[in-house]
């Protein structure tokens, strides 16, 4: 029994360790050697270095903290807004279906093509927001050149991207709430605004789970968007982990060190993951 | 062709549906219905799937709006009423209870969005949980629960509504059929023990007779009869009732002079020679009586008696004048 099982989870744990665990493997090799035009291009064993560096790596820090708060933002924003939609597309209402298809295309836009239609919306002086400020008599504002703006613009582009996402999977969890559930809630008393609270909210709370680990951890690796729309500046001030660990493979030809922040950033993801999974996960709709 | 019923009750009706009317694309789902319940009588809605019935509960509750007509609770118009604002309790063919919350927390909810204080709330569900047999299940969630624990957890929280009417819409029917018959003197006396008219809506027609004090046949989304089981069973109003009401179905036999002949299965005796010959078709043994079908002149003819006919027997069957119901064939009305 137990080798019949193996053998039938053998091709998919064989596929994860192909895709996953070896490459892990081949970079935490990495991040034990030197590898960068110093030495080369050719691995050099130097035992903890780069873990040191990375340790007292300011950048690798303040990155940190500026994709984490990037993450928990964004995706705050995007439930908030993503339950509103889903809210709106439950209800019956003319034209439903062509919103719902149509409310979708941000999600189905490839990331880059995506940053790239906000680098020109943001774009100073020439793209359309700042035209209009211009339009009405307003002084223009420089988006991608300071940094809180910067960081505003990766916001918003994330936000109108992954909000459909969210909506969609939250509005699959509001369509397994039995419409029954609120039609006794009124009888008793309650308001609209009290169903939400007392019965929406909790019984979409497995969806809402998935939701925030599906986000969180596409968010936390943001990397496409922020290569676009900003580089990772002003001032590397909205670059993420994901970003400073390309510049150091591919801008600084370190790939010893990339390696390293790679891996670090992956560490901080798995602990992230692991306080998560210990929320409560609320109770599943059973009919 | 309708009746309000009001022969049999003598206290003004708590309960009154005037003229009510539901249209939904152009159909009328419910068309012109006319009732009176009086303070705790039992009235039910019976009909097949589809006459209406579960929809004049939803227009009482004021989950719809009717097109016209009128819905009057002790004399006061509640037609355009918020359901918040009705008192009034419906038990949900599918129980409609919290999946997250335990029983006792199901059971509190309402009062706690009522504002009901925490020391009241508690004692309410205490008593209730008692009375229902539920004390041991109060940590319980729905989903823990058996078909008839969640039945009566559904009645509980209906009776802390303290309704001025109490609908119930089916509530038997996801239950199998030996526990249906335990629950229905139980479900009866506690139905009976307030003052509130109740409204059950049931398709079973035995359900109905069991339950209530007066039943109210649906079709179409009209009302066909209204009155006591024993009204609808001697005289049925039409040719409709007349089916619904008995097991088995009453026999219909088209006459020459434009009415049809209603002659119930039960009041079918042999005869010596006077009767019409028929010839036994099929026999199904019921323990106290056996059902059988016979053919005759007049038609296929269903027959239930104490004696033992094989199949094949040839006879003769005659019936009292008495118990014979004669309806018009073009409108089925009784004549």
């Amino acid at each position: 029994m137990r080798l019949r099982a193996l053998l039938l989870m053998a091709p998919a744990l064989l596929l994860l360790l192909a895709v996953f665990a070896w490459p892990m493997l081949e970079y935490a090799w990495l991040s034990l050697h030197a590898q960068s035009v110093f030495t080369g291009l050719e691995p050099v064993p130097v035992g903890l270095a780069n873990w040191q560096r990375l340790l007292g790596d300011g950048r690798f820090w303040q990155d940190a903290g500026q994709t984490l708060r990037f993450a928990g933002v964004s995706v705050g924003l995007e439930l908030v807004l993503g339950l509103g939609i889903a809210l709106l597309l439950h209800q019956n209402w003319r034209g439903r279906g062509v919103v719902r298809s149509l409310s979708l295309l941000p999600w189905a836009l490839p990331n880059t093509v995506m940053a790239l239609g906000w680098r020109w919306i943001f774009d100073d002086p020439n793209g359309p927001i700042n035209a209009l400020l211009g339009g009405l008599g307003l002084a223009t504002l420089p988006f991608l050149a300071s940094p809180q703006l910067a960081w505003i613009a990766t916001v918003v582009a994330d936000v109108w991207k992954t909000t459909p996402f969210v909506a969609l999977l939250l509005l699959a969890g509001l369509q397994m709430i039995p419409a029954d559930l609120y039609d006794a809630f009124a009888l008793e008393g309650g308001t609209p605004w009290q169903a939400l609270r007392r019965i929406t909210l909790p019984l979409l709370r497995p969806y809402i789970f998935i939701v925030l680990l599906f986000r969180l951890a596409q968010a936390l690796g943001v990397f496409d968007l922020i290569a676009v729309l900003t580089g990772g500046g002003p001032a590397s001030s909205t670059e993420s982990l994901a970003v400073y660990a390309y510049l150091n493979a591919m801008r600084f030809l370190d790939f010893g060190y990339s390696a390293t922040v790679m891996l670090g950033m992956f560490l901080l993801l798995l602990a992230g993951s692991a306080l998560l999974l210990l929320l409560p996960r609320g109770q599943e709709v059973r009919s | 062709m309708t009746d309000p019923g009001m022969t049999t009750t003598t206290s003004a009706p708590s309960l009154r549906l005037d003229n009510l009317t539901r249209r939904i694309g152009g159909r009328a789902i419910i068309d012109g219905v006319d009732l009176a319940v009086a303070p705790g009588e039992c009235l039910a809605l019976l009909g097949p799937s589809g006459c209406g019935k579960s929809s004049v509960l939803r227009l009482i509750a004021g989950l719809d709006t009717p097109d016209a007509g009128r819905i009057l609770l002790e004399g006061d118009d509640i037609t355009r009423k918020p359901p918040q604002r009705r008192q009034v309790a419906l038990v949900f063919q599918s129980y409609a209870l919290y999946p997250h919350l335990n029983v006792s927390r199901n059971l509190s909810l309402g009062m706690e969005i009522r504002g009901v204080p925490a020391q009241e709330r508690e004692r309410e569900v205490t008593s209730v949980l008692a009375m229902l047999q539920l004390t041991e299940l109060a940590q319980r969630l729905p989903a823990e629960l058996s078909g008839g624990q969640r039945q009566r957890v559904a009645l509980a929280r209906a009776l802390l509504r303290h309704p001025r009417v109490f609908l119930l819409d089916e509530p038997m029917s996801n239950l199998d059929a030996q526990l249906r018959e335990e629950l229905r003197p139980q479900l009866r006396s506690i139905l009976c023990a307030g003052s509130a008219p109740v409204i059950y809506v049931t398709h079973d027609q035995q359900e109905a007779m069991g339950i209530a004090d007066r039943i109210a046949v649906l079709s179409n989304g009209r009302v066909q009869q209204c009155g006591t089981p024993k009204d609808l069973y001697l005289t049925p109003a039409n040719m409709f009732v007349a089916s619904f009401i008995g097991r088995p179905q009453i026999n219909l036999l088209p006459q020459e002079d434009g009415t049809v002949l209603g002659i119930r299965p039960e009041h079918l005796v042999a005869t010596d020679d006077s009767g019409i010959p028929v010839r036994v078709l099929n026999r199904e043994w019921h323990g106290a009586s056996q059902q059988l079908l016979v053919s005759s002149p007049q038609g296929d003819l269903r027959w239930t008696c104490d004696g033992a006919q094989p199949i094949g027997e040839g006879l003769r069957l005659g019936w009292d004048r008495r118990h014979e119901h004669h309806f018009l064939k073009t409108t089925g009305a009784r004549c």
